[in-house]
């Protein structure tokens, strides 16, 4: 029961953050898989080089993949 | 007498088999165990002295050279840590920067990685643009090996079978060498923390490679990228285990390195420190490893340091809040 409420609030959470978080794919404009890949791959830079502690910097690096899907998905 | 082996054996018998192997491979050699105290560093007024986001330290004997990411510059300090100017700003183009993420310097020459630009800029001691040349990814470090020979590492994308680790370049930019196959495996995230490796330059163009987490063996590279050794480092550098969130089946990480240098035959490896219970962080200690991976002593540092850089006695570093710090070993 405590872990179905974890996860669901975990579940909460992470949506919550996927469509509060801005991304490249916020723009008017739609982006191409490739301009995706790079704003992915830009974020993914910067949470590795930010020298925060290592479940910190997973989060973060959890925020590019979720802004990754958005892009793809045109959201 | 006979109370003293009784206790000796009682404490061999509490001891976890891994720390009696670690003492019997280190054959019983002591430890030596070194501290260090701050020296004043100069006073800096000005406003470009202040490092935003220093992500990279390079010193050459006389002066120490920081990348700061934030700013877009390369700062450059007196030994004494007095600010004494800046070269680069923010753009693309020629001498300019944009997230400049690892820095080296050789023969006069200061080589950056200009990460967002996906280049290597070269500057002169004075600040002056000598060159640059660009590469097919963002690249992370640099490491001048000898007058010739640049390596290049970077951070694996994920998007392209096989991707390596380590690149290494002449000055002119022509690929010489690529090794060190990225771990892959359906979890990115994962992979992004087994892939995070910290290279070091050697003595005579060798560099040596450490994995951040869960591997013990450091490698040893020539400059040609030859591997030329590889020996486990002593057990008495302890992993720390972490836990990732989000995962299905728990990820366990084997914490083993935050940041390293190599000076005069040692390789000083710092290990993470717990931070709130159940995440790692910058540690204070190093880790003082010989050639042969057997730890020869132990260097507690005043404070938590994020990167740095070790020359003789001294020890340049960031600490957390990103400030210059310089101190003095006392072994």
């Amino acid at each position: 029961m405590k872990k179905l409420a974890v996860s669901a609030l975990a579940g909460l959470i992470l949506t919550s953050a996927a469509l509060v978080f801005p991304t490249a794919a916020s723009a008017a404009v739609p982006h191409t898989m490739d301009q995706c890949y790079q704003d992915y791959q830009e974020c993914r830079e910067n949470a590795l080089n930010l020298d925060a502690p290592w479940w910190k910097v997973t989060i973060i690096l959890t925020v590019c993949d979720i802004g990754l899907g958005k892009c793809a998905l045109h959201l | 007498m006979r109370d003293e082996t009784g206790r000796a054996a009682t404490l061999l018998a509490a001891m976890p088999l891994a720390a009696i192997m670690a003492l019997w491979s280190a054959g019983g050699q002591d430890v030596g165990r070194w501290t260090a105290v701050e020296v004043a560093a100069a006073a800096n007024d000005a406003d470009e002295a202040l490092l935003g986001r220093p992500l990279g330290l390079a010193f050459d004997g006389k002066l120490l050279y920081v990348c700061d990411a934030q700013d877009c510059a390369v700062k450059v300090f007196a030994a004494d840590g007095r600010f004494l100017r800046t070269a680069g700003r923010k753009g693309a183009g020629p001498g300019d920067l944009n997230f400049p993420s690892g820095i080296s310097v050789r023969g006069g020459s200061i080589y950056v990685a200009d990460k967002s630009n996906s280049r290597i800029q070269v500057y002169d001691a004075e600040g002056r643009v000598l060159g640059g040349f660009v590469l097919p990814f963002r690249p992370d470090r640099v490491l001048a090996l000898n007058d010739g020979t640049l390596l290049v590492t970077g951070n694996p994308t994920g998007r392209a079978a096989s991707e390596k680790l380590l690149h290494l370049y002449d000055t002119a930019g022509r690929l010489r060498w690529e090794g060190l196959e990225a771990s892959v495996s359906s979890d990115r995230i994962y992979d992004a923390f087994r892939n995070m490796i910290i290279v070091c330059a050697g003595a005579g163009g060798d560099f040596y490679v450490i994995h951040r987490s869960g591997r013990r063996d450091v490698l040893r590279f020539a400059a040609s990228g030859g591997l030329e050794d590889e020996f486990e480092v002593d057990g008495r550098h302890a992993f720390l285990p972490l836990d990732l969130p989000f995962a299905g089946p728990v990820k366990r990480l084997l914490g083993f390195c935050w940041a390293a240098d190599w000076d005069s035959g040692f390789l000083y490896i710092a290990a993470p420190e717990p931070v709130d219970g159940r995440d790692l962080g910058p540690g204070r200690r190093l880790s003082v490893i010989e050639g042969t991976g057997r730890l020869a002593a132990t260097l507690d540092l005043p404070c938590p340091v994020h990167r740095f850089t070790v020359e003789g006695r001294r020890v340049y570093a960031v600490d957390e809040d990103g400030g210059l710090r310089i101190f003095e070993v006392v072994r």
